[in-house]
Parts: structure tokens; C-alpha cells; sequence
């Protein structure tokens, strides 16, 4: 097996509920007492080697946006260790993080930046991005004249174009009218037969048997079952069953 | 594909982990991120006046009538405030028109109190930056601080037209070159502390707004902070604003060198010490929880 791109080593989180806005304020200063809590991750561990599909399924609040967050590097967990070597490409907010008085150019070279290219290597990937996001001249202008398409379609054509080590895409993700969205799809299957690690979340159990060999199934923060897409969708699905047979 | 790899100029390897941030984590958030930073501070500086017919103008009509508000209210209206007489520790007090005494203070102070009321907003301002992207957080406050610095040195440079007239040219003008880098970082490093705190709790926030007005009167903008008697004279020193009013002061209008008062300058760097040691500890404490509470 080749070496791992994303390693989680026990990883917690633990989100604490402030009662109201005194109880905030308090927290500042103190260490709340027996505060309400909700355990988003519990234990999770897993390795993602490089070049591997895998799958994230649960249903909702079983804690697959904070894994996500943790990954592109926005949430951080109370314990344990995440260990992501390469680049992250996030197919989840495209929208955010944009400066909006700064023109899609700026833009460009601001996530460069914060990814930590190089300006050589962002000229080099200049053009491609403007190319495949359809832009034309609005790509001088700032980014508070785009139409809300515009900006999803800057976003995701830096963020497929930048060649991520790892891709990270939620199913629910919607890029415009028909013809871009089919490009798009295009343009992530070339990635993921490009090698590329690819982090695909999903309710729909048809989509990731498509795309991703492996899977792992979170219930609750907890790692249910992680293993080849298969045997993963059944438990999910006999889980969900179970739950309707009890109603 | 894989060629591009030496152009990396940092490593790219990402180490998330449950303990603390190291001290060091602030500098190396701003490490690589340079040019940037520069660029978002004029882009702040577009967000602040776009759309006003006078635009950037806005950012001197408001101090000049503030000035001009208190100019009239303490030499028009109260008579007794046309002279100054300042007490620099010499036999005779050293004797100044009001309106050169306060608009040589009032310059920094209008910078202080945005980067006091503003720094302590700005995270909660820019949370796009926070929760939905990864972004090296640190680096927002310093972009905000140089947008508004570049305000403050447009402040300076008609305050100096003035002075120069006024009171003419020294070579301890020069001093400003020690004094406007030191306020910058002493109330950035101030706000490494406040912005995630108000962050946090919007209470913080209202509170820091609330006495911004009350410390105005309570520092030697409109008076001189020298002329107490003890024990009085030395609490006044204990307000670090007061050591930049009197620190623009010096450079403009004393002519004294900034060690001469060895008092106020030792405290003085005490609390910066102080306040720098607080902000690295309140940000790396409350860092990590940021991206929960935004």
C-alpha cells in the first residue's frame, strides 16, 4: 500500500452548548461546569492512502461535515492527531472565502496563497481557471458584481485547477445550469482517474458505489463500519431498516 | 503532475492537533503572506468608503470636525482654554496655544480608538474567513490595522503641514518613526486578545464599545496628563494612551527625546510586554475554538 495522505488518530470533538449568553461570557473567563456538550467525533481513526475513492455516508449530524471541516483545515479536534500531506481542495462552500472587493483574478492568487502556492505556479494555472469558469472580461472586476453562478463557478475552477492531492466533494453540491454542471461532473472524473484521493459524501448509496470503492459509515461521531463500499451501504441500510421496523 | 511540487515554497504537510498552538504560531501565520496582507488592506480600504461621492475624504471630514467640535467647545465656548501650560519638569512650564496642544494628541487618538473599538470587531466582521475556509486567522487583524493605519499617517501628514507652520520643523519629528510603528503593534497586539474574545461573546464587544468615550476624557488628550500631582501623576503614566499623546507630542511639539522620561517610558514597555504576552496566550487559547462559536 502506498503511504497515507490523510491519517486521523483518535480524533474527538466535542462541541459545548452554552446555555445563553451569560454562560458564553462566563466561558471566557471560567471553565464551564458540567456544560452541555454534543460529541460530534468520537474515536475516529482511519488512514486514506493516496490515490483511494472513499466514501463518507451517515445521515444527518452523524458528524460528516465536522470530519470534512477537519480535513480542509477549518475545525480543529479537542484530541487526538490529523495528519493531511498535500494540498485540499474543497467541493463544499464554493462561495465562501472569497474577498469581495478584490476581482476574480486577486481572488485567484488570494487562495493560491492561502494553500501555500507559489506566484510562478499560480500564473501557470492562471488561465486555465478563468478559461473553464467562463468568466471573460468579468474576470477584472470584483467579485461582488458576479452572479451568485459566477462565483460558484470561480470557486470550483480553483479548486479543481490548482491539482489537489486530496478532492473533497459533498454530493449536494450544485454549480449552475445543466451544461456547466455536466462539465463539472466531467472534470471530477478526470481527477479522481487522474489518481487523485478523492473524499466523496453522500446520502445516496448509488452514487458512491459509482465513484468510490471504499467506504466508511458514521453514526453518531462514532466509525460504524469502514470497509469496501459494499459491505458499508449494507450496514447503513440494515441500520435504517432496523430503525423503521421499530417505528 | 506531480512536477509541480518544487515551487512549494512552505511545506505542505498540515499537523492538526489537540494541545495548544505554539508561541510562534502568529508569525508563522504571516509567513509567505506578505503581499497579501497589503492587498487586502487597500481592499478594506475600497469596503470602507466605496459608494460615497467624496470617498476616502470621509476619513479626514470626520476627525476635522471633531477637532473642530472641541476647539470650539474648550476655547470658544469654555474662554478660560486658550493657553496651555505644560509641565515638563523644567522651572518654567512650557506654554502652548490649545489648539496646537490638542490636535498634535487627538492625531494618535483617533487611530487608538478605531483600532481599539475596530480590532475588537473584526473577526466577528470577517467570519467568512474563519468558518468556512481555511485562512491564517492572525493575519486578518493585521490587514484591518495597516488599512487603518494608512488613514492615520493621511492624519499625520496634514497634522505635520500644520505643525510645520505652527511650529516649525525639528529633527525630533523623526521620532514619529519610533512612535506610529510602536502604537500599530501595541494595538495589534492588543487586539490578539480582544477580537477573538469578542468573538466569542458579543457581550465583550459592547463592553469594550461602551467605554471607549469614557477613556477619551480619562486620557491627556484635552488636558495635559503631567500637570496631577502624586500619587495621581503616576497613575496617569499607567495609561498607555498617554503615552502616545505625549509621545506625538514629543516628536511635534516638546522636542524632547522619548527616553527622557524614564519613568513613563520603562512603564510603558512593561505593559506593552504585558500585552503582547496576553495576546499571544488569549489567541492560541481561543484560536481553535473560533470556527465552533462564529
Amino acid at each position: 500500500m502506498s503511504e497515507a495522505i490523510i491519517t486521523f488518530k483518535n480524533v474527538s470533538k466535542t462541541y459545548i452548548l452554552y446555555k445563553n449568553d451569560q454562560a458564553r461570557f462566563k466561558a471566557l473567563f471560567f471553565k464551564p461546569r458540567n456544560p452541555k456538550t454534543n460529541k460530534a467525533l468520537n474515536d475516529v481513526s482511519f488512514d486514506i492512502y493516496r490515490g483511494e475513492s472513499v466514501g463518507i455516508v451517515g445521515d444527518n449530524g452523524a458528524g460528516k461535515s465536522t470530519l470534512l471541516k477537519m480535513i480542509t483545515g477549518v475545525a480543529f479536534p479537542d484530541t487526538g492527531e490529523i495528519i493531511v500531506n498535500g494540498k485540499v481542495a474543497a467541493l463544499l462552500e464554493l462561495t465562501a472565502g472569497f474577498s469581495m472587493e478584490m476581482t476574480g483574478r486577486e481572488n485567484i492568487y488570494l487562495k493560491g496563497y492561502i494553500l501555500g502556492l507559489e506566484d510562478e505556479y499560480i500564473k501557470q494555472i492562471e488561465e486555465k481557471i478563468i478559461d473553464f469558469a467562463e468568466l471573460g472580461d468579468y474576470i477584472d472586476q470584483p467579485v461582488r458584481t458576479y452572479s451568485s453562478g459566477m462565483k460558484m463557478r470561480l470557486g470550483f475552477a480553483i479548486n479543481v485547477n490548482i491539482e489537489p492531492d486530496v478532492l473533497v466533494v459533498d454530493e449536494a453540491l450544485s454549480v449552475g445550469d445543466a451544461s456547466f454542471k455536466r462539465k463539472c461532473k466531467d472534470k471530477i472524473k478526470d481527477i479522481i482517474s487522474a489518481g487523485t484521493t478523492v473524499l466523496y459524501v453522500s446520502h445516496n448509496a448509488e452514487s458512491v458505489r459509482e465513484i468510490c470503492p471504499r467506504s466508511i459509515y458514521l453514526r453518531k461521531g462514532t466509525v460504524i463500519h469502514d470497509g469496501p463500499t459494499d459491505e458499508t451501504l449494507k450496514v447503513y441500510q440494515d441500520y435504517k431498516a432496523s430503525l423503521k421496523k421499530k417505528k | 503532475m506531480r512536477s509541480v511540487g518544487c515551487l512549494f515554497s512552505r511545506p505542505i504537510t498540515v499537523l492538526l492537533q489537540g494541545g495548544c498552538f505554539l508561541i510562534t504560531d502568529i508569525f508563522k501565520e504571516h509567513k509567505g503572506f506578505g503581499k497579501q496582507i497589503f492587498l487586502l488592506a487597500k481592499n478594506e480600504l475600497i469596503k470602507t468608503y466605496k459608494g460615497a461621492v467624496i470617498g476616502p475624504g470621509w476619513a479626514v471630514v470626520k476627525p476635522a470636525f471633531t477637532v473642530f467640535v472641541y476647539w470650539f467647545a474648550f476655547s470658544v465656548g469654555i474662554k478660560t482654554m486658550k493657553m496651555m501650560k505644560v509641565n515638563l519638569g523644567s522651572h518654567d512650564p512650557f506654554s502652548v496655544d490649545f489648539f496646537t496642544f490638542m490636535f498634535i494628541g487627538i492625531i494618535p487618538w483617533f487611530f487608538i480608538q478605531d483600532s481599539i473599538v475596530q480590532g475588537a470587531k473584526t473577526l466577528r466582521n470577517n467570519r467568512q474567513f474563519i468558518t468556512k475556509v481555511k485562512f491564517p486567522v492572525s493575519t486578518i487583524l493585521t490587514y484591518t490595522g495597516i488599512s487603518r493605519l494608512y488613514v492615520h499617517i493621511m492624519l499625520v501628514v496634514i497634522m505635520y503641514i500644520y505643525v510645520f507652520f505652527a511650529v516649525g520643523p525639528s529633527w525630533y519629528n523623526l521620532q514619529f518613526f519610533f512612535y506610529c510603528p510602536l502604537m500599530f503593534v501595541f494595538f495589534l497586539a492588543l487586539s490578539w486578545s480582544t477580537a477573538p474574545m469578542s468573538a466569542f461573546s458579543k457581550d465583550f464587544e459592547s463592553l469594550i464599545v461602551s467605554v471607549m468615550s469614557g477613556i477619551f476624557w480619562l486620557s491627556g488628550i484635552m488636558y495635559d496628563s503631567y500637570s496631577f500631582d502624586q500619587p495621581l501623576k503616576f497613575i496617569m503614566l499607567l495609561n498607555p494612551i498617554n503615552f502616545f499623546a505625549n509621545g506625538y507630542r514629543n516628536c511635534f511639539l516638546y522636542h524632547r527625546p522619548f527616553f527622557l522620561y524614564k519613568t513613563e517610558f520603562c512603564i510603558f514597555m512593561a505593559e506593552f510586554a504585558v500585552v503582547f504576552a496576553l495576546g499571544i496566550f488569549n489567541y492560541n487559547r481561543l484560536r481553535k475554538k473560533l470556527p465552533d462559536v462564529l
